[in-house]
């Protein structure tokens, strides 16, 4: 049993997620990908011209991780500040995709920041939720100075790069308690129902939100070198229970 | 088939269709709607991710093994053939297929089903998804239940969209974005349940889905409440709890 190969064990690796995995571990220089990675392969690939990833872990106030540019970083502090715009609705919906900021239905949704952002240069802006489930990490919002829409192939990037995000974000979470370094592109194994269902479990075996269960069911999938979904499987056919962070049995990797 | 059965069904999602509705539970009806209409053993709706990949967003039952194997065809199987071509793809005899998908005629065939069709979400040029059919006796769907059957894949596409501007690809990408996350999400509502209640996950999702009902609340609203804590749910007293 080898660490996590890119796509080891999981036939659903497209192509679409090699080749963008290869493009952030070539940003990343063979280093941990983070956020600001997964910002720059965006820009590169999506064909934006910013991108910044803010985060909302834990009902603090919105926090802006990484932004590639001062663009970016001054349409983060508009939305920051007004407290509207697709950066917000796509915190608690699904994705915002603003074709042409200067349409009037966009100035009708969003009065302030519609006008404000094209002044500051934004011609299109798409904002992709980080979210898994009722888990809401944040936001990766790319900004365009020309109006238009994203094609298929670019949205289809853009998604698979948020979904990176989320698990770039959920890893620094995972790293805090245990020791890795390995990455691969599939490792968060999040399209296996039993793991949001092994989630909703360890939410309640442990009294913790649906962030930190599933933080401890990715490290504890780390530290016995398992994939997270056999993990999830014995979780949920209550096989596994996982104990209290600090007590023995969960946390000698 | 009565003709009234299924003038019923349509009736009844039309119905479903002018509310303020939940596409989630919506699609449950129509999945349970397709095995008593067409005399099918199980059904299920899977919906493309946009990331190249089909996932599960609704099943005529939440048995684990069933929602294995619909999810087994996001890599290979009629589903993902359909989703492909945009044609119906049918098998009368899951016997014959297994050099053409041996881990999901094997996964099938565990499960006891003999035959299965998959018919395609159409939306103009694009495909968004297929319905999926399983039964356990072989054979093929007449061209009646064929015609019936893509008639309720369309309403599925449809309620999916909730006859908003389909024209544009924008609104396509939330509802599909937001309909998959969804999913997510009552599976982390099942999960908590099932550990509060101390049932199986199949068991937690009857109940979630009746609670839903009888407080006249979304699925996914009620599941993002138990997620987040802010209802601490417990079932009524006439619940179906085991023991």
């Amino acid at each position: 049993m080898g660490k996590d190969n890119p796509g080891r064990g999981d036939p659903t690796t497209s192509d679409r997620r090699l080749r963008l995995w290869a493009v952030l571990a070539d940003a990343a220089r063979g280093g941990t990908v983070a956020v600001d990675h997964v910002c720059a392969t965006t820009v590169s690939v999506v064909g934006v011209d910013s991108a910044a990833v803010a985060v909302i872990l834990d009902a603090t106030p919105r926090v802006l991780m990484h932004a590639t540019d001062r663009t970016a970083s001054a349409l983060e502090d508009l939305t920051l500040i007004l407290g509207e715009g697709p950066g917000v609705d796509a915190t608690t919906g699904g994705p915002v995709l603003v074709a042409d900021l200067t349409a009037p239905e966009c100035r009708n949704r969003w009065p302030v920041f519609a006008p404000a952002a094209v002044l500051a240069g934004a011609g299109a802006v798409f904002a992709l939720p980080l979210r898994v489930g009722g888990i809401r990490l944040g936001v990766l919002d790319l900004y365009r100075a020309r109006a238009g829409d994203l094609g298929a192939e670019q949205l289809a990037d853009a998604l698979v790069l948020a979904d990176t995000a989320c698990a770039v974000l959920l890893d620094d979470a995972t790293r805090r308690g245990v020791d890795r370094d390995d990455q691969s592109p599939e490792r968060t194994g999040l399209r296996h129902p039993e793991v949001h269902q092994a989630t909703g479990m360890v939410m309640v075996q442990l009294g913790v939100s649906a962030a930190v269960a599933l933080v401890r069911l990715r490290a504890y999938a780390y530290s016995q070198d398992r994939r997270l979904q056999d993990v999830a499987a014995d979780v949920v056919a209550r096989r596994l229970r996982l104990e209290p962070a600090g007590t023995p049995g969960d946390q000698n990797g | 088939m009565a003709q009234t059965q299924l003038a019923d069904v349509f009736v009844e999602m039309a119905d479903t269709l002018i509310d303020d509705f939940d596409v989630i539970e919506f699609l449950h009806v129509l999945a349970e709607r397709c095995v008593e209409l067409l005399g099918v053993s199980a059904a299920g709706l899977l919906l493309t991710d946009q990331r190249d990949t089909l996932q599960v967003v609704a099943a005529s039952s939440e048995r684990t093994r069933l929602l294995e194997l619909f999810q087994l065809q996001t890599d290979q199987g009629p589903c993902l053939d359909c989703f492909r071509t945009g044609q119906p793809v049918s098998v009368a005899d899951l016997t014959l297929t297994t050099a053409r998908w041996p881990r999901f005629t094997a996964a099938a065939a565990e499960v006891g089903f003999a035959a299965v069709h998959a018919l395609p979400m159409r939306l103009r040029s694009d495909v968004i998804g297929a319905l999926n059919l399983f039964d356990v006796r072989p054979g093929a769907l007449d061209e009646g239940k064929l015609r019936i059957g893509q008639a309720l894949a369309d309403v599925a596409t449809i309620g999916l969209l909730q006859q908003r501007a389909i024209h544009r690809g924008d609104i396509l990408t939330e509802q599909l974005q937001t309909a998959l996350n969804s999913r997510v999400l009552i599976e982390q509502a099942k999960g908590v349940l099932a550990e509060r209640l101390q049932v199986d996950v199949g068991q937690a999702f009857a109940i979630l889905r009746d609670g839903a009902r009888s407080r006249n609340r979304r699925l996914s609203e009620l599941s993002q409440a138990i997620v987040d804590g802010s209802e601490q749910f417990a079932p009524g007293p006439d619940a179906n709890l085991p023991g």
